[in-house]
């Protein structure tokens, strides 16, 4: 625990040096919130759409700009970088686990991520979007969106070690967009055509915003949270699991 | 495998040798094939000792050295550094061991000081402790008032000589340097040299790879020249050269780039004013 400390430590360094790679994974999300709310927000007035539950459009829209956000990690750039660079042999001769090695970086993302996730929130109630289940709620939607950081930088960080490559691992980045595309992104799954709907269902980002979107607009329904939280640890145990593998047998 | 005059001479004396290795064998398998790399390596490297490595380029240096340091897995053959088994203990290994490769890998967002403190802490060091080692190092490979800037403005022998400093942290038995001076220039290369000296004196047997013969001359006790694979002779720098001399009756003394050629059946061509090494 103590040597992905130190790992994660220097990546926050790093993440603090490099604003410019910082600023677009912010703003990017914010782009598409006011985009897509700007586009559907008079089809949807709060008064007369039961599935705002009184909040704006906007509200309806923020876990796909949480989830967006947290899905810019630049660990496994830097990752193909270290590699490239020869940092990354560097790293692997000392005495530390390769579970270190691989959670180091992670472990930034996550503490980006919250921060993140803190700032979008700031920038969002100004305009009226409450968190419905209160405090508790907001540490939850934290908690939530960070582990989605660590499980899909954890899911490139395995594309970079396996590929060693920039153009590859920035390609599979892009996964995540049409994953997001299937998921009741602009209407609840009860309004979506049914083959939108079967693929939604089958969709596990589809548990991760149902669950980001009840904290926002209902609050605090356990169900929904914990499919949120089932996804999220397995999408994670699943990465690390992969990533300690790859990062063992590396040669 | 040509045998050097003293052999004998040269065997280790200490029971526990720094490295050993034997019928050291690596084959990668790709898309086109496999490839044998090394082909089975024999090498044992007595304690205190700087032990010099060369071959032409793709020879199996580096693969050797990757596999001695734990980066690259065996395929076949039996390694130990320090007394430790590689395959069986590497972690082991790398606690005792001291690794600064081709390239000078260092992360370039970090200051000198940072890198260095971070790489102490990996090993186990305390913050402070972490700190105090980083300035001594720092001091010795006399980048102390560089140690506040960004890697990434580093010359190339500043670059060298910090990843030397990290390498030493905790202070190993072994220090792996791999092409330490590639790409620097004359005075870079010796200020390399005397860093290298200065942490043999101290002790600690050095593991060197080299393209440059002179280099190896230079800081070498003994040394080995794979090729193809495999090594092709051993000995200190004098006796390869005796026995080359003797060998081929020559009259003037040969140099180690004549030891070189000779063993590696390569030939040096003077094409457009490069010189340039073929295979005979």
């Amino acid at each position: 625990m103590k040597t992905v400390l130190i790992l994660g430590e220097r990546a926050v360094r790093e993440a603090k040096r490099t604003p410019d790679a910082l600023l677009p994974t912010l703003l990017i999300p914010i782009f598409f919130l006011i985009v897509n709310t700007g586009q559907a927000a008079k089809i949807f007035p709060t008064g007369s759409t039961p599935f705002l539950e009184g909040q704006s459009y906007a509200a309806f829209q923020l876990p796909a700009t949480l989830l967006l956000a947290a899905s810019f990690g630049t660990a496994a750039l830097y990752l193909v970088e270290e590699i490239e660079n020869g940092y990354f042999d560097k790293l692997r001769a000392t005495p530390i686990s390769r579970g270190s090695l691989a959670m180091g970086r992670l472990s930034a993302e996550a503490l980006k991520s919250t921060l993140m996730t803190i700032v979008i929130l700031l920038i969002a109630f100004p305009f009226g979007i409450r968190i419905a289940s209160g405090p508790i709620g907001v540490v939850l939607l934290v908690i939530l969106t960070a582990g989605w950081a660590v499980g899909y930088s954890g899911f490139l960080q395995f594309v970079a070690l396996k590929t060693r490559n920039a153009a590859a691992t920035n390609s599979a980045g892009l996964i995540f967009f049409p994953l997001l595309f299937l998921t009741p992104n602009f209407v609840p799954r009860s309004l979506l055509a049914r083959p939108m709907e079967i693929a939604a269902t089958l969709n596990p980002v589809t548990y991760m915003m149902e669950a980001l979107r009840s904290l926002i607009l209902v609050d605090l329904d356990w169900v929904v949270i914990g499919k949120g939280f089932a996804v999220v640890a397995g999408f994670v145990l699943i990465t690390v699991f992969v990533n300690i593998k790859t990062m063992a047998k590396y040669d | 495998m040509t045998p050097s005059t003293d052999s004998f001479a040269s065997e280790p004396t200490n029971s526990v040798p720094a490295i050993s290795a034997r019928g050291l064998v690596k084959t990668f398998t790709g898309r086109s094939g496999t490839v044998e790399a090394v082909r089975g390596v024999d090498l044992t490297v007595r304690q205190g000792e700087v032990f010099g490595f060369l071959g032409p380029n793709g020879a199996g240096k580096s693969t050797t050295v990757r596999m001695l340091t734990t980066l690259t897995g065996i395929t076949g053959g039996t390694a130990t550094v320090a007394g430790i088994d590689v395959a069986k203990d590497p972690d082991g290994v790398r606690h005792r061991i001291g690794v600064a490769l081709q390239e000078a890998g260092l992360d370039m967002r970090q200051t000198g000081r940072e890198l260095v403190v971070l790489q102490a802490r990996l090993f186990g060091l305390s913050r402070a402790d972490a700190s105090k080692r980083a300035e001594e190092l720092l001091e010795l490979v006399e980048l102390t008032d560089a140690a506040d800037r960004l890697i990434k403005g580093y010359s190339g022998g500043m670059k060298r000589r910090l990843d030397l400093a990290s390498a030493l942290v905790h202070r190993p038995d072994v220090l792996f340097l791999d092409e330490p001076t590639t790409g620097l220039d004359p005075a870079s290369r010796l200020v390399v040299w005397d860093e290298v000296r200065r942490i043999n004196a101290k002790g600690t047997t050095v593991f060197l790879t080299t393209q440059y013969l002179e280099e190896a001359d230079q800081l070498c006790e003994r040394l080995a020249i794979i090729d193809d694979g495999k090594i092709v002779t051993e000995g200190t720098p004098a006796s390869l050269k005796a026995d080359l001399k003797a060998r081929r009756g020559l009259e003037s003394d040969p140099t180690l780039d004549d030891v070189f050629l000779d063993v590696t059946g390569r030939q040096r061509e003077r094409r457009a004013g490069e010189v340039s090494e073929v295979a005979s």
